[in-house]
C-alpha cells in the first residue's frame, strides 16, 4: 500500500497507548513502557490484570481508553494482537505498532493473522507497522519503542539519518557498531513483515523531511520495486538514498533457455537498477553504516582526487594502494599537488617530508604542523577530497589535533575523512571525532571506501539533475 | 510501433514462437540491422542472386535451440558451392526452412545484448561480452527497460570490455550508435510489454562500420 498518508503521528505520537504494559519484569510491555516513560509523552497502559505502573492509572482494556490516542504499541502475542488491533481500529487509533512475532515468518497459521491484519488495516484504514516489527526509535524525540538492548546511549544528538531495516536484529547490531564510535540517526524503524505499511512510505516521509539528509535501508524484499525506484530516484535528487539489499541468489526466472536469461539472476538487475535510479548499494551492516555516516555528515565530493596526509608512513603507501584500486563504485586518483601546496608544506613541517600525495609529515611531526598541511591540502584546487591519516602515538601529537582537524573542515568545502586508530581507544577517539563533527574509520580500506561513496554520490547528483529519463 | 509488434505477432509462421527469420524482422523495426537474408521453405528452388557471397546457411526453426551444436549452421559458402551445401543441410534437416544469408565480415570481440523479463521487475536490458565464453566471463550489466542512451552508454563503459571503444589496439567501434541500440532494445521490450520474455541478440558485431545483429531469438511468454 502506498496511498499519501502523514505518518506524523506515528514518528510524532503525543498520546500513546500501550496494549500489554506490565508491572512484571522482563516482560515485553513492561520494557517498552519503560523506554516509552522517558519520552514525555502522555501514556496509556492497557492491562486487565494490573491497576498502576509506574504511578500511571492503568486502563483494563482498550474501549475505556479516551478517544484521542495517536499511537498504540501491541505488546501482546500474535493470537492477541489480532484482537486487539480490531478493537484500536474501532476506538479510531491512526496507528498501530505490532510487536509479536508468529506470523507470515513461521508457517500456514501464522499466515492466517497476518492475512487477518491486512484485513482489518484495508477494511478500517488502521496504518499497521509490522507485525514482527522491532518497533521505531527517534532519540531526538525521545521516542523508543524498541524492547531488545540497543545503543541508544552512544547515539549522538541532531542525527540525521532515517534507518528503515526489514531484519530487526541487523538493524539493532547494526545501531551499536555505528553508535559505538559516533553516528547520528534521526529515525530507526522496523518494518518487520510489512502487512501494511512498507519502505515506500517511510522512503517518501524521511525523504520528504528536513530532519533527514539520507535515508537507508536494510530490505531482503521489495514491495513493489518499480515505484520504490521511483521515488527512490525523486528523493535521490536532494538526498542520499543508500539500500542494503540481501537475499542476492538468484530468484527463478522460469524456464530459461536464453542467454540474457541465465546471465540474469535478480541480483544483477538489481544492481543496474539502482545504479539507473540513484540509489548507492551496500551488502553489510559494516558498509550501511559507514556510508550512511560519510553521506550524512559531508557534501558530495567536486571530483575524484585525493589527497592523503600522513604522519604515519606505510599506511600513507597503504591508503594510496586502495585510492588506486579498481571499483565499480567509482574511480579514485591520487591528487597531483601544486608547487605552491608542497612549498606551504615544507614550510610548516621539515626538509625532509615527502610532498608527492601521500604527504608524509613523519612521526616527528606535532599538532601544528598536522594543521598547516592540513590547510595547505584543502585549499589546493587540484584536491577534491583529503584522507587525514590522524595518529596520537607520535610525540608531538596531542588529542588537540581533533579539534585542529574540526576547525581546518569547518573553513572548508573539501571533504576530509579521518583514518584513526588508537589501540584500546579507538571508538572513544573516533567518536570525539565524530562530536566535532569529522566522519573517522577505524580501517584504511574503510576509509577509502568511504571516498567512494562521496564520489559515487556526486556522479548521482549530476546524472539524476541532468537527465530526466531512464 | 506497437501496431506494428501486433502485426508482426499474429503474422509468425509458427503461433508464439518466432523462428530466426522473423525475430531479425523485429529488430529491423527497431533500426537495428541484420544481415541480407532469404529463407528457402523445403520445396523452395534456390536463388540468391540479390544476396552477396559468402553465405551462412542456418537451420531456421524455433525448435532447434542449439544449431550450431547439430550441425545447423555453415559458414564460408561460396557460390559456386553454395547448391551442394543447400542440399546437404535440408537432407540433416529434412522438413526444415534454411535461412541462407550473407555472412559479415567483422572484427572481433562480439558482444550480446538482451532482454529479460523479471518477476519483480519487469524487463531488463543488458549488454556484455559475446562469444562462447560469454557464460564464463559474464561481463555482463544491466538495466530495467525502458532505458536511455546516456544510461546504455553508462551500461557500456561498465563493461571491461569498455576499452574496445576508447581506442584499445586502435580499434574503432561506434560507442554512440552502439548505445542507441540497446537504448532502442529495452525500448522493443517496452513496446511488446508482458508477451516478451526473453530476448537474446548473439553476437552483434561491428561489421565494416555498422552494427549487425547475426543472430536473434526470442522467447514469447505464452
Amino acid at each position: 500500500m502506498s496511498s499519501e498518508i502523514s505518518l506524523t503521528r506515528l514518528i510524532d505520537p503525543k498520546r500513546i497507548a500501550v496494549i500489554g504494559a506490565s508491572n512484571s519484569k522482563g516482560k515485553v510491555g513492561e520494557i517498552i513502557f519503560k523506554r516509552l516513560l522517558d519520552s514525555r509523552r502522555r501514556l496509556y497502559p492497557v492491562n486487565p490484570k494490573e491497576i498502576v505502573i509506574s504511578g500511571i492509572k492503568v486502563f483494563p482494556n482498550i474501549e475505556a481508553l479516551p478517544n484521542d490516542i495517536d499511537l498504540a504499541v501491541i505488546t501482546i502475542s500474535a493470537k492477541a494482537s489480532v484482537g486487539a488491533v480490531e478493537s484500536c481500529a474501532k476506538k479510531n487509533i491512526p496507528f498501530a505498532i505490532i510487536v509479536a512475532g508468529g506470523f507470515g515468518e513461521v508457517g500456514e497459521e501464522g499466515k492466517k493473522l497476518e492475512e487477518q491484519l491486512k484485513t482489518i488495516s484495508q477494511e478500517s484504514g488502521i496504518r499497521l507497522l509490522g507485525p514482527n516489527s522491532l518497533g521505531i526509535f527517534l532519540p531526538d524525540e525521545n521516542i523508543d519503542t524498541i524492547f531488545v538492548e540497543h545503543g541508544d546511549r552512544a547515539l549522538d544528538p541532531g542525527g540525521q539519518v532515517a534507518c528503515i531495516v526489514q531484519s530487526g536484529s541487523v538493524g539493532v547490531e547494526a545501531l551499536g557498531y555505528a553508535s559505538n564510535t559516533g553516528f547520528g540517526m534521526r529515525a530507526f524503524i522496523g518494518l518487520g513483515n510489512k502487512c501494511d505499511l512498507d519502505e515506500i512510505e517511510f522512503l517518501k516521509y524521511f525523504g520528504n523531511e528536513d530532519k533527514t539528509n539520507c535515508v537507508t535501508f536494510y530490505l531482503e524484499s521489495i514491495e513493489n520495486g518499480r515505484e520504490f525506484l521511483e521515488i527512490a530516484r525523486d528523493i535521490a535528487k536532494n538526498k542520499p538514498v543508500v539500500v542494503l539489499k540481501a537475499g542476492r541468489t538468484a530468484t527463478a526466472i522460469s524456464a530459461v533457455s536464453s542467454h540474457t536469461g541465465k546471465l540474469a539472476g535478480s541480483d544483477n538487475i538489481i544492481s543496474g537498477a539502482f545504479k539507473q535510479y540513484g540509489i548507492q548499494r551496500v551488502y553489510d551492516d559494516e558498509e550501511f553504516c559507514d556510508a550512511s555516516k560519510v553521506l550524512s555528515m559531508l557534501p558530495a565530493a567536486l571530483g575524484n582526487r585525493v589527497a592523503i596526509l600522513t604522519a604515519a608512513g606505510g599506511y600513507g603507501v597503504i591508503a594510496t594502494d586502495y585510492v588506486e584500486k579498481h571499483d565499480q563504485r567509482a574511480t579514485l586518483k591520487m591528487a597531483e599537488l601544486s608547487s605552491t601546496t608542497k612549498q606551504k608544506i615544507l614550510d610548516a613541517t621539515f626538509p625532509f617530508s615527502a610532498c608527492n600525495n601521500p604527504v608524509d609529515i613523519t612521526a616527528s611531526a606535532d599538532d601544528n604542523m598536522f594543521k598547516k598541511s592540513l590547510e595547505a591540502l584543502v585549499n589546493d584546487d587540484g584536491v577534491d577530497i583529503v584522507i587525514c591519516i590522524a595518529f596520537f602515538a607520535p610525540p608531538g601529537i596531542t588529542e588537540n589535533l581533533i579539534d585542529i582537524v574540526a576547525r581546518v573542515i569547518e573553513d572548508s568545502n573539501t571533504p576530509v575523512i579521518v583514518f584513526t586508530k588508537y589501540g584500546p581507544f579507538t571508538n572513544s577517539s573516533l567518536r570525539n571525532f565524530f562530536l566535532a563533527k569529522v566522519p573517522g574509520f577505524p580501517a584504511i580500506g574503510r576509509t577509502v571506501r568511504a571516498a567512494r561513496f562521496l564520489v559515487e554520490r556526486a556522479e548521482i547528483e549530476r546524472k539524476l539533475n541532468s537527465d530526466n529519463q531512464g | 510501433m506497437v501496431k506494428k509488434i501486433e502485426n508482426w505477432f499474429n503474422k509468425l509462421e509458427i503461433k508464439g514462437r518466432p523462428n530466426e527469420f522473423e525475430a531479425k524482422r523485429l529488430v529491423q523495426f527497431y533500426d537495428i540491422s541484420v544481415p541480407d537474408a532469404r529463407v528457402f521453405v523445403p520445396k523452395d528452388r534456390f536463388e540468391v542472386s540479390k544476396i552477396t557471397p559468402p553465405y551462412v546457411l542456418k537451420v531456421c526453426s524455433p525448435d532447434i535451440l542449439h544449431k550450431t551444436e547439430q550441425k545447423g549452421v555453415v559458414l564460408n559458402v561460396t557460390k559456386e558451392d553454395i547448391q551442394k551445401q543447400l542440399n546437404d543441410i535440408r537432407k540433416r534437416f529434412a522438413g526444415e526452412n534454411i535461412l541462407i544469408e550473407h555472412q559479415s565480415d567483422f572484427e572481433a570481440p562480439e558482444f550480446i545484448i538482451g532482454v529479460i523479463k523479471d518477476p519483480a521487475l519487469g524487463h531488463a536490458v543488458m549488454v556484455g561480452a559475446g562469444g562462447i565464453f560469454t557464460e564464463i566471463y559474464k561481463d555482463v550489466t544491466f538495466r530495467l527497460a525502458p532505458c536511455s542512451k546516456n544510461e546504455a552508454k553508462s551500461m557500456i563503459n561498465e563493461l571491461a570490455l569498455a576499452e574496445v571503444f576508447h581506442g584499445f589496439r586502435g580499434m574503432n567501434f561506434d560507442e554512440d550508435k552502439f548505445a542507441e541500440i540497446i537504448s532502442n532494445v529495452s525500448i522493443l521490450a517496452d513496446d511488446m510489454g508482458d508477451k516478451l520474455s526473453q530476448l537474446d541478440i548473439k553476437p552483434i558485431v561491428f561489421s565494416q562500420g555498422r552494427w549487425v545483429a547475426l543472430d536473434v531469438k526470442i522467447i514469447i511468454d505464452n
